[in-house]
């Protein structure tokens, strides 16, 4: 195989990220790098099966009408995949954003959830805002495909605690109307934070 | 100039410290002898008993008398309520006997702000494992200056789940090191592994090392259950270094006297040019002086308590805690 030109861009905690081109479509090249603190083996297996998860997962979500990256290529440690031109939502944040925006994103896990996908770091830095103001998911590294009530009431959570009350509020009320279950996912939701030691968890 | 003792009685341990101007002068401790898990009532019982001593061998270690003492703290909690009763009794009677402020201390911050005084460092991520607890904390100003808890365990903290399976596997007191022991020459079975984003679970990791005693060797369950519980410890741990860009960690609380994690943290800080720091392993397990440590802070900083807010609270949580000083 060709070995493609590519420059990095981030480094994160558990993968590299590379910007690249594939058949002149610009794309992101996501490799997890091996962490020398943890046993090979060990090491090997989270590498290797987050991957292949992650890869299945964005998948499942794009052949689904989810906004997520498509993937091109997959290899032992790596994947390549479409680039969102965009900016992230954290980094949008630091300005008043629009309700619309926020319903926008309570569609897209909303319907993530509908296919039993739980994202597992739904926080606003996996959230790419294009230049129409469509948010794309992104980083589906802790992701799975779970009929969990209580791993889709964590990823509400995640955004919960990302965000201002005001903006929760409008998020919650968009994910009732699209989430199947959201009865059953927002009454976990509750029990969730009223198991003793969450309950005063602060928000920063 | 200033004088302040320290009560701490949370768990298993009745420890008394005394500090001047931060630096430790006498931190003694009456330990309950465990030999099958906790029960209050009676570790209760034990710190009732020894209160009297303990605190009496901590003054004569300093050759101090109690009117020379400027300010009395105890541990108001997390802890088990039984425990921490004795100590804010003791902490209490002595408050109002000698006319001394008296301060309630939150346990978690103890364990932290100790290793922030002897090294002398202000601005860490920190990771605080113990029994009970497994947190990755860091100072933020908003809404009020306090630890932020990046991420924690959803179920039982890192030490329970240690000392747990090594009583299903039977072996001997202190468990986290016994299990460390028996880990040296194991090799790896894969176990469940659970992080999310910065939080992490440890009772399915834990069954599955129980039900794996009845097919492994003890060595290679042992080995894999703590390679697997410290990864994920390490890995929640990168994430929060990353996105805080701290460049220091701090690892206390009694897991901390684990060299297998603290290697394993030091390997992973490297890569990031941050570095470690860790208390000496008689101030990682309970003590005293890191109780007299905050309550000397609380006592510069000029916060006073009626005896009234001198309460207990067995699940204090550390974010809830204005720090004022």
């Amino acid at each position: 195989m060709v070995k493609m030109e590519r420059r990095k861009i981030a480094e994160g905690a558990e993968a590299v990220i590379y910007e690249s081109r594939f058949l002149d479509t610009p794309c992101i090249v996501k490799e997890r790098i091996e962490k020398e603190y943890r046993n090979k083996l060990l090491d090997e297996k989270i590498r290797k099966e987050r991957t292949l998860n992650e890869a299945r997962i964005i998948a499942l979500a794009s052949s689904n009408n989810i906004n997520a990256p498509f993937v091109f290529l997959i290899s032992r440690y790596a994947i390549t995949m479409y680039k969102i031109e965009g900016t992230n939502l954290n980094i949008l944040m630091g300005d008043k954003i629009e309700s619309e925006l926020i319903r926008k994103v309570a569609v897209q896990l909303a319907k993530l959830h509908n296919i039993n996908i739980a994202h597992g770091d739904f926080t606003p830095a996996n959230i790419i805002v294009d230049k129409y103001r469509n948010p794309y998911i992104i980083d589906f590294g802790l992701a799975e495909i779970t009929p969990s009530i209580e791993e889709k009431a964590l990823d509400i959570l995640l955004m919960k605690r990302s965000i201002s009350r005001s903006e929760f509020n409008i998020f919650l009320e968009e994910y009732k109307k699209e989430a199947k279950k959201s009865k059953e996912i927002l009454e976990r939701l509750r029990e969730i934070e009223t198991r003793g030691r969450y309950q005063i968890r602060s928000l920063v | 100039m200033s004088i302040v003792l320290g009560i701490e009685s949370s768990a298993h341990t009745f420890g008394v410290g005394i500090v001047e101007d931060g630096r430790i002068i006498a931190n003694e401790k009456e330990m309950f002898p465990i030999e099958s898990g906790i029960i209050p009532a009676k570790v209760a019982d034990f710190h009732s008993s020894n209160a009297y001593n303990v605190i009496k061998r901590a003054l004569s270690k300093t050759k101090l008398s109690f009117n020379e003492i400027d300010a009395i703290g105890y541990t108001k909690g997390p802890g088990l309520g039984p425990c921490l009763r004795i100590g804010q009794l003791a902490a209490r009677t002595l408050a109002l006997k000698y006319n001394k402020p008296l301060f309630p201390v939150n346990h978690s911050l103890a364990h932290i702000e100790v290793v922030k005084s002897l090294e002398k460092i202000e601005d860490a991520l920190v990771l605080y494992v113990s029994g009970g607890n497994s947190q990755i904390l860091a100072l933020v100003d908003k809404p009020f200056k306090h630890y932020h808890v990046y991420g924690e365990t959803f179920d039982i903290g890192i030490g329970n789940m240690l000392d747990a399976f090594a009583r299903s596997a039977q072996l001997k007191p202190a468990w986290g090191s016994s299990v460390a022991k028996a880990a040296e020459k194991g090799s790896y079975i894969p176990m469940p592994y659970t992080v999310k984003g910065m939080d992490f679970t440890f009772t399915g990791l834990l069954t599955y090392a129980e039900k794996a005693l009845e097919s492994h060797r003890l060595e290679d369950v042992a080995y894999s259950l703590q390679e697997t519980a410290f990864a994920m410890l390490v890995e929640a741990t990168e994430r929060a270094l990353l996105l805080t860009k701290k460049n220091a960690v701090i690892i206390c609380g009694g897991v901390a006297q684990s060299s297998r994690l603290s290697s394993m943290l030091s390997s992973m800080l490297a890569q990031h040019n941050a570095s470690l720091y860790r208390a000496p392993n008689e101030l990682n397990a309970d003590n005293g002086a890191m109780i007299a440590v905050v309550a000397e802070k609380m006592f510069k900083s000029k916060i006073k308590y009626s005896i009234d807010e001198c309460d207990i609270n067995q699940r204090y949580r550390i974010d809830s805690v204005e720090i004022g000083w």
